[in-house]
């Protein structure tokens, strides 16, 4: 959804042909290494929205190369993108790679979760170190709005050490504990009879 | 040979019911041009063992190497010459005397081992300049920002050209930019001007800027991680790993 609302965007500002949508995409979100978006996925997305009437293949530009589509946007899709841009974003902060796996490794016993935190560790502070050289390279004068993401990624790279750092001196209690186990359930489904009165 | 060894260094503080075990076992080894972070829980022993390393402190067994020479071993007017001479400190307050200006401070170390006070200015302005200071040299510390104190002590740390920076929590009174910025010099200290940086430091965003993070625990080195700068950290990260499992 991210995507196409922000292809919405991007037609908002003037219309453009899909190879120009694609590299403004690219620019705005930072580099394809923060947002790796195919030309084929612009295209397609693009299509949808014309299906939709939120956007309008506008005309032909051939100005002696090969022939361009070029799109832009309805007032259907300005209103969209105005509510887009006015809506909240949620966070999915409570579903994590890392977590999932150090869970698992208590569960196995297969490896010692102080290893599984201490390879994320390093991971982590590896990770923090390239985006420290990389923010150190970035002039700000000109080029805020990448700082702005690096800063944003920099933060949640100390957040997740700082939990690691929990973490880690939590682990003999977590041990201790059961972990946690689907609810049992009686097994097969509850009959549905009339005289049923369970869960009411 | 390393900068600095460390051969099973251990301190404990006070005596029977009372004694502290601040550093137990401890083996480090530093490279020359190295910089080294240390991080660790408060109370894990971090300072301890800048302490010792610097000679500040003596331990209660191991040894200290510095360039090959055991502190131990040396007499307390040669080990304050080493200090002097190879050593660098940098501390959380940046201890200026108040009505000098930034250069004088930074030139006081030659200055008291008696090089002439034009010479060792010199010297001090050279170090404020490549610190990013150079028209603040006659600045009283109360006219400078905390970024720029730490920076005045930082010059007054390598006015004597020391091969070792020993630097404990160098940016625990500083905001996140001016910590930044004092990380980012530690960082050329070591890969520009070639010294070895040791630093104390409980946040993970300056100790990101280090080649190597060391963590300690109630006073042994539970870990520790190789930052590597030219992409082949994940290769070398990997190949530990494996080791590990
Ligand atoms: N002079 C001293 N006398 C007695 N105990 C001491 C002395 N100096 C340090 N200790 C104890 O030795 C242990 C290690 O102290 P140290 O100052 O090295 O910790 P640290 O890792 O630097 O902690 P922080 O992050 O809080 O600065 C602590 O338990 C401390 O109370
Ligand atoms: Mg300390």
């Amino acid at each position: 959804m991210s995507v196409r609302n922000a292809l919405l965007g991007l037609l908002g500002q003037r219309p453009r042909h899909g190879y120009e949508l694609h590299a403004a995409f690219e620019a705005v979100v930072g580099g394809k290494l923060n947002w790796d978006v195919k030309p084929a996925q612009i295209y397609t997305t693009l299509s949808r929205l014309a299906e939709r009437g939120l956007v309008v293949e506008k005309a032909l530009e051939q100005a002696g190369g090969p022939e361009k589509r070029i799109f832009a946007i309805t007032p259907e899709g300005r209103n969209e993108l105005l509510e887009w841009l006015a809506a909240p974003v949620k966070t999915e902060h409570q579903r994590d790679k890392f977590f999932l796996k150090l869970m698992l490794s208590l569960a196995t016993g297969e490896v010692d979760p102080g290893l599984v935190i201490y390879a994320q560790r390093a991971s982590l502070y590896q990770e923090l170190h390239d985006l420290t050289i990389q923010r150190e390279n970035v002039d700000p004068a000109s080029e805020l709005s990448r700082i702005m993401m690096l800063d944003r990624a920099i933060m949640h790279l100390e957040a997740d050490l700082r939990w690691l750092d929990m973490i880690e001196a939590r682990l003999d209690d977590i041990r201790r504990q059961p972990l946690p186990e689907p609810k049992a359930r009686p097994r097969g489904r509850p009959p549905k009879t009339k005289n049923d009165s369970s869960g009411r | 040979m390393p900068i600095v060894e460390t051969e099973k260094l251990t301190k404990i503080y006070g005596k029977g019911e009372t004694a502290v075990t601040a550093l137990k076992d401890v083996d480090l080894r530093i490279e020359a041009g190295e910089f080294v972070a240390v991080m660790g829980p408060s109370g894990c022993g971090k300072s301890t063992l800048l302490h010792l390393i610097g000679g500040l402190d003596r331990p209660t067994s191991g040894r200290v190497l510095v360039d090959g020479d055991d502190l131990a071993e040396l007499d307390d007017t040669t080990l304050t010459e080493i200090r002097r001479r190879r050593m660098g400190f940098v501390f959380q307050f940046f201890n200026l005397i108040p009505i000098l200006g930034a250069a004088e401070n930074a030139a006081l170390p030659l200055v008291l081992d008696g090089v002439k006070p034009a010479v060792a200015k010199a010297k001090a302005v050279e170090w404020l300049e490549r610190l990013g200071l150079p028209d603040r040299v006659d600045n009283r510390p109360d006219e400078l920002s905390g970024g720029q104190q730490q920076r005045v002590a930082m010059a007054r740390a390598l006015t004597n050209d020391p091969a070792l920076i020993l630097a404990d929590e160098p940016t625990g009174n500083l905001d996140s930019r001016a910590a930044d910025e004092i990380a980012g010099l530690l960082r050329r200290i070591s890969s520009e001007w070639g010294r070895t940086v040791l630093m104390v430091t409980h946040d993970p965003r300056i100790a990101a800027n280090a080649d190597r993070i060391v963590f300690l625990k109630d006073g042994t080195i539970v870990n520790e991680t190789y930052l590597e700068s030219h992409g082949k950290g994940e290769e070398k990260q990997v190949r530990e790993r494996m080791e590990l499992l």
